[in-house]
């Protein structure tokens, strides 16, 4: 009760003393708003830059907590891989290929496949063609200059076969179009589901659909069913892996590297995967694991610049707290006469620190409500006007970490510019009713 | 008048320390108040009379001597209780009304409710408050702030302020010294009224004409009290 009774009387007299004074608390909250919009904007920045990151890495690398095993593979290897991962949900397998969409017999534009926006620049000379791996890493590779085609209207692709749905690990948004299905019988046209950029690609440069596997003598016709976001720039097509390599002979299916995706270390399945692949296999079959952790990987590095930015917001803020201990200190030492008859009526000394106290958190609290309602809108302003052409702010909510950080900030903001005149208004001497 | 006094003075005494030299105020005071009791205390300006009246109301402490409240020693109680004595025992009558301005006169008065001692739901504050109020006979004036009273509207809002608590003491200092002589009359007659209902009373003031009304009449002279003479009350 005694609590309660100082708390809601701190609270009640507070008001009453805002409510009194509103133009100050007006001007106090001006004084602070920039600091604490810079507090709010920074974290929610922050936030939505780690967010948009780590979606990012989540489509390029795969989720945190995921195992990614590479596995040596041969031709007599791959379909029994296949074979041991198909209709399993609770791990995929990738091979990953290179094919061609396009006028056969032609140079693509982006030999490599490189990314669309090095399409027909031939920046690495005609000998030279540029070879990017399933993680994004290109690198120039020297040609032999006899094998140089003429330049035509194909694109080549990236080919990801899957065992089955990678996206429980690799959480590609649906575009357009459906995903693929792993449920029925394979089909010979090869369903495929390009990628943002691929399908760019066929857009801008209106190929005809045959597709044409590197090293591999017979062209399937692709049915594209979909595209998706895979935040890779390089374009890729996503394939079932048994209808692909219906189109391919045991040569080159033992050139593709084999990724599998799980959850957990899948030590059983592995095991046995391996003893089955080593069966029939000549050479020691090797596996490489890792565990993604991109967050603390990215975090890491996001802190760094995130504290720097904190940092400057909170110098704005301090100059805000200095405005509020200035208010606080001229307003104490204007109503000496009220504190001190408070303290006749029997008001304790923390009571009256509690009621500047209260004051200045309210200002405080009002400060870090308009800031957040500011930045709210500024969010939403900014979505509207830049989503279409930056990710980040596409249908982008406001972080509830930024309003956390907006109201800690006006609670400190209070505190700090309100502690000096707390101790000041507590230190009045009663006696100053009787002099007066 | 009950045995056990409601304060009791012994040898209370009170330096002054500031910049200059030390200055002796009080030098044994000696006084009792019974419940009931209306006292008046005379005497020259600088004689120490609102210092006694501080030190009764625990505004300060005295360097010696023994104050008993109901019997009980606080001469060296800390402030935290002393708050809270403060706010049980005492209501306090100033010469300046010091009503907040920004407040109406029903929020003055409740402001001594609202002081941390203790919650009261607002209905059941403003029920107490409205009964001060028409007990110094100013209720329809409630809702008024003090810029729209009279000096003697606004003495009698600090005066139910002081009695909202419903206090053992009154004290008064020089409650009349704004007023003109019959707004002044008024105000002692709502202070004395307070005694009827067993609340002691010590009123400093230097008109004799209100001490006279007082059942006792004491003068602050070389910083002791020393009996004036009997006044017409008793």
């Amino acid at each position: 009760m005694g609590l309660s009774g100082r708390f809601r009387s701190a609270l009640v007299i507070g008001g009453q003393g805002i409510r009194a004074r509103k133009l100050r608390t007006f001007l106090s909250m001006v004084s602070l708003f920039l600091g604490v919009l810079a507090i709010v904007t920074v974290q929610a920045g922050s936030v939505l830059a780690n967010r948009a990151l780590l979606a990012d890495i989540e489509l390029r690398m795969a989720k945190d907590g995921t195992t990614r095993v590479n596995l040596s593979s041969s031709g007599k290897t791959v379909p029994i891989a296949v074979d041991t991962l198909a209709g399993r949900s609770d791990v995929v397998g990738t091979l990953t290929a290179t094919a061609i969409i396009g006028e056969p017999g032609v140079r693509p534009i982006n030999p490599g496949p490189s990314p669309l926006k090095y399409a027909n620049q031939d920046m690495y000379g005609n000998s030279s063609r540029m070879v990017c791996d399933s993680s994004g890493t290109c690198r120039v590779m020297e040609q032999d200059a006899a094998g140089i085609l003429p330049r035509g209207q194909a694109v080549e692709l990236q080919l990801v076969l899957l065992t089955g749905d990678i996206r429980p690990y690799r959480p590609f948004p649906v575009e357009a179009g459906r995903w693929l299905d792993f449920g029925g019988p394979p089909s010979l046209s090869p369903s495929l589901v390009l990628n943002r950029e691929a399908a760019t690609a066929l857009t801008q440069y209106r190929l005809p659909a045959e597709m044409q596997i590197i090293s591999e003598a017979k062209n399937p016709t692709p049915r594209i069913i979909g595209t998706v976001h895979d935040a890779n720039e390089v374009p890729t097509a996503y394939v079932r892996a048994d209808e692909a390599m219906a189109w391919m002979s045991s040569a080159s299916l033992g050139n593709l590297s084999l990724e599998l995706y799980l959850n957990g270390d899948g030590e059983p399945l592995l095991q046995t995967l391996l003893a089955r692949m080593s069966a029939v296999s000549t050479d020691p079959v090797e596996p490489y694991r890792s565990v993604v952790n991109s967050r603390e990987h990215i975090g890491g590095q996001l802190d760094l610049m995130r504290w720097i930015f904190l940092g400057m917001a909170a110098l704005v803020l301090l100059i805000g707290v200095a405005g509020i201990l200035n208010v606080g200190l001229a307003t104490v030492g204007e109503r000496v006469e009220e504190f001190a008859l408070r303290r006749a009526v029997g008001t304790p000394r923390l009571l009256l620190a509690g009621i500047v106290l209260a004051e200045t958190l309210i200002t405080g609290l009002l400060t870090a409500a308009a800031a957040i309602g500011v930045g709210v809108a500024g969010l939403q302003v900014a979505g509207t006007l830049f989503g279409d052409r930056r990710e980040m702010l596409h249908d982008v909510a406001f972080p509830w970490e930024a309003g956390v950080a907006g109201v800690v900030a006006g609670l400190v903001a209070g505190i700090l510019g309100g502690l000096f005149p707390a101790i000041r208004a507590a230190r009045i001497p009663i006696a100053t009713v009787m002099r007066a | 008048m009950s045995d056990v006094p409601l304060i009791h003075l012994d040898g209370l005494t009170k330096t002054l320390t500031g910049q200059g030299e030390p200055r002796p105020i009080l030098s044994g005071v000696n006084l009792t108040v019974h419940p009931g009791d209306s006292v008046a205390i005379l005497g020259r300006s600088g004689s120490g009379k609102s210092t006694l009246l501080s030190l009764i109301g625990l505004f300060d402490r005295p360097d010696s001597g023994r104050y008993l409240l109901h019997g009980n020693d606080i001469a060296r109680v800390p402030e935290r209780r002393a708050a809270r004595l403060r706010s049980q025992e005492f209501g306090f009558v100033f010469q300046r009304f010091f009503l907040l301005k920004h407040l109406t006169a029903l929020q003055n008065v409740s402001m001594a409710l609202v002081n941390g001692q203790g919650w009261l739901p607002r209905r059941k504050r403003r029920a107490k408050v409205m009964a001060a109020l028409e007990q110094v006979g100013i209720a329809h004036l409630a809702r008024h702030k003090p810029a729209r009273l009279s000096g003697g509207e606004q003495q009698r809002v600090a005066i139910a302020r002081a009695l909202v608590r419903e206090p053992k003491i009154l004290l008064a200092d020089e409650p009349t010294g704004a007023l003109d002589t019959e707004t002044g009359a008024l105000v002692i007659d709502v202070l004395h009224a307070a005694t009827h209902r067993g609340c002691g009373l010590v009123l400093v003031t230097h008109d004799h004409a209100h001490a006279n009304r007082m059942q006792r009449v004491l003068r602050l002279t070389d910083g002791m009290l020393v009996p004036e003479h009997q006044g017409v009350f008793r």
